[in-house]
């Protein structure tokens, strides 16, 4: 046990010491910033490099040509990711991977795999959902990074069972919208007659591969949180009025220890999260570790990032300082799979005293 | 720029019942006032906002406040807040408002014969478009460790320095600025006013882009600028309290509920348009807001009885603009909870600028921070309200 959890610790250190190649640990920003409000949003570049070291297929079964680990090593890979601001459609594909793993595909998994295609799920129907209706030709809504995309892939539902169909991207009919954090986010109105079947039933594996990306989210947040954080308690310890260094100021020690408890906090949700889905817990037991964890990271993430804002004053409401584009990243992130409120619910609707 | 412009309107409309003045406002900006102007989603800029300037120049209305002698409308404190809640209830664009709301009263209260006749006529009639010169990097809640410096020269002051937060600089041609005349008192007393006009050689204004992506503030910069010393007003060296006088008009402004009222009306068209409206819990959330604003109401209409009564306001003043502001983040805050996706958009929901929860979310940040930050209005309120010690 120990020795799984030492070996567990080494590759989760691994992965974070990778991630600097794509999310530079000083948090230089130049990149992320020439890639705001430019179609697609994020770089091929990169998503192509993330497909290199690994990522996109980090939680796929090495059978299946992925990297075979879990959502511990996902979540602190995603801390790393949120933390430099990476804008590629990370979570999205690793999505995506998931359920072409499960459907036995290989045409599409290969290159989206090496991070040579950009494979999006358009699953979501309506905002603040993760259920997947299948609707055939409803609008699939808000997809992030869409603009982005070689191909879609579509859950349809089919008699008791949700399909999986491919779309090629080139001639579909695709809207985009800005998103705050300069990104874009899709409305895909689907032609099924140019549809290409995938699968026959995936409904399970869908299910599942949105809680990952709901706890992926969450660890996302996190990364969002420890920067705009340290940006600000690097701001107390050296912005100087009446005469004094702001951090000497107990009112803002104490906000600053407030803040402290709500990142520890939602590290803990997020991480325990991890472990109950990496020991391989299904149905309630997994939904109600994932709506845990994101119900955290939203409301302690969202107030962590307000409050990083209001630390820094004025200088914190420009562009030009890099806390702001924590804050912008998270109104985002906040409510993609599954909003505080959603998770609540289901929280509480999974009666969690008696599956824990 | 020269404007000529008679005002249509110059009776004392003091005399009016409050209804019958209430209706009289709404009736004159629902029959003028521009359309495509209501509600915007950003601050305009002067080149936007100026039909409504001159409209209400037009009409005599530009400066409620002012008495009727140097052209205002000579409101008493009670008409004003009707008239400013008509303004707001309609929408209309807040309008390059420095020079009104600020220099004309500095002037009336503190300036000579010569700069009244001069400076006022110029605001009535849109040619003068003032700015703020306040803040410094180094001095935004410590707001009298300013250094900006002005060093009388002849009959001249040389002024050196930098001004920032200076909101829409870039549209005006003068300048209200603290300035430090006197660098060995103590901190408070050797600080002066002096108007700039912004087409001196020396002056530079640098737009910052705000996380709304809108350029509302500016970095001011200040290299040997000349400004003759007959600029100075008042005394010189008691700048500060005379800044400090018009700071206390800025917060009972700024704890208007104005910008909660509309922001919760927002909230119930986002929630009627996400299906949560009948939601219980969303209605016990929207329940809890809506006793807040109205308690904010009375606690703001108990100050304004105080003005009515004529009596000046003091440091508790600032308890309204704690509340407000955190009352109008905690709104949008609820918006961007039930927004779903729409938390993350940067345009208004489907091109309708009534579902704009992440522009309102946006412009909610900062109200906790300018005007004096929160945290200053609390020192003012244990310090000076309750007499802790420290």
């Amino acid at each position: 046990m120990s020795q799984a959890l030492d070996e567990r610790s080494e590759s989760i250190r691994m992965i974070r010491d990778s991630a600097g190649a794509v999310a530079p640990r000083d948090g230089d920003t130049k990149r992320v910033r020439a890639l705001r409000f430019v179609e697609p949003g994020f770089s091929r570049e990169v998503f192509a490099e993330m497909g290199a070291l690994g990522w996109i297929g980090l939680a796929v079964p090495e059978a299946a040509g992925g990297a075979g680990l879990g959502m511990s090593e996902a979540v602190a890979l995603q801390e790393e990711i949120g933390a430099g601001l990476a804008p590629e459609p990370l979570i999205p594909a690793m999505l995506s991977a998931r359920v072409l793993a499960a459907a036995g595909d290989t045409a599409l998994l290969g290159p989206l795999l090496e991070g040579g295609k950009v494979v999006l799920t358009a699953w979501q129907e309506k905002a603040d959902s993760i259920a997947v209706p299948g609707t055939g030709d409803a609008p699939r809504v808000f997809i992030p990074m869409a603009g982005g995309a070689d191909a879609f892939l579509l859950p349809v539902r089919e008699g008791n069972r949700i399909a999986l169909v491919s779309l090629d991207a080139a001639g579909a009919d695709l809207t985009l919208e800005k998103a705050m954090d300069g990104g874009f986010v899709g409305t895909l109105r689907p032609d099924l007659s140019r549809a290409s079947h995938v699968a026959d039933d995936i409904g399970a594996v869908l299910e599942q591969a949105l809680d990952e990306a709901a706890l992926m989210t969450a660890g996302h947040m996190l990364g969002l949180m420890e920067k705009a954080f340290e940006l600000t308690i690097g701001y107390l310890k050296t912005r100087q009025q009446f005469g004094r260094i702001i951090g000497t100021f107990q009112a803002l020690q104490h906000r600053a220890a407030d803040l402290k408890i709500h990142l520890s906090l939602t590290r803990a949700a997020v991480e325990s999260a991890a472990a109950v889905l990496d020991d391989g817990a299904t149905g309630a037991v997994r939904q109600a570790a994932v709506s845990k964890a994101k119900h955290r990271a939203v409301e302690s993430g969202m107030y962590v990032l307000r409050q990083c804002i209001q630390l820094h004053g004025g200088i914190g409401y420009t562009d030009e300082y890099d806390v702001g584009l924590y804050l912008r990243r998270g109104m985002v992130v906040m409510n993609q799979y599954g909003s505080a409120g959603l998770h609540r619910r289901r929280f509480m609707a999974l009666a969690p005293e008696d599956v824990e | 720029m020269a404007v000529s412009i008679a005002p249509k309107e110059t009776a004392d409309l003091n005399a009016m019942e409050d209804e019958a003045f209430r209706t009289h406002v709404r009736a004159w900006i629902e029959g003028n006032y521009p359309a495509e102007l209501r509600n915007p989603p950003k601050r305009l800029h002067w080149e936007e906002n100026k039909p409504w300037y001159f409209m209400l120049a037009e009409k005599g209305w530009l400066c409620p406040g002012w008495p009727r002698q140097f052209g205002g409308m000579g409101l008493s404190p009670a008409k004003q807040i009707i008239f400013t809640e008509e303004v707001e209830r309609y929408g209309c664009a807040r309008t390059n408002d420095h020079g009104i709301v600020m220099v004309g009263p500095l002037l009336i209260n503190h300036g000579t014969d010569e700069q009244q006749q001069y400076f006022l006529p110029k605001i009535l009639s849109g040619e003068h478009i003032w700015c703020q010169g306040y803040s410094e990097p180094n001095a935004g809640s410590d707001l009298a460790a300013l250094r900006t410096e002005a060093v009388l020269d002849g009959d001249e002051y040389v002024v050196n320095g930098q001004k920032i937060w200076t909101t829409l600089a870039m549209d005006a041609n003068w300048c209200f600025l603290l300035v430090r005349t006197d660098k060995n008192a103590k901190k408070q007393e050797g600080i002066s006013f002096l108007l700039v006009d912004m087409a001196t050689p020396g002056i530079t204004v640098k737009p910052i882009i705000n996380l709304e992506y809108h350029d509302e503030f500016c970095e001011v910069f200040f290299d040997n600028v000349r400004v003759p010393a007959k600029n100075l007003v008042g005394t010189p060296n008691r700048g500060w309290d005379m800044a400090k006088a018009l700071l206390s008009f800025e917060r009972i402004y700024l704890g208007s509920p104005r910008l909660s009222a509309y922001a919760f009306t927002r909230l119930r068209q986002l929630a009627e348009r996400m299906g949560v409206w009948e939601d219980v819990a969303f209605q016990d959330t929207y329940g809890r807001l809506r006793l807040d604003l109205e308690d904010l109401k009375s606690l703001y209409g108990s100050f304004v009885d105080k003005l009515r009564r004529g009596k000046t306001l003091g440091p508790d003043v600032s308890m309204l603009k704690v509340f407000q502001t955190e009352l109008f983040q905690r709104i949008t805050d609820t918006m961007l909870e039930i927004a779903g996706e729409n938390a993350g958009l940067l345009e208004p929901m489907e091109g309708n600028r009534n579902l704009n929860p992440t522009g309102l979310y946006i412009q909610a940040r900062p109200a906790t921070i300018y005007g004096g930050s929160n945290e200053i209005q609390k020192n003012i309120l244990s310090k000076n309200v309750l007499g802790l010690p420290g």
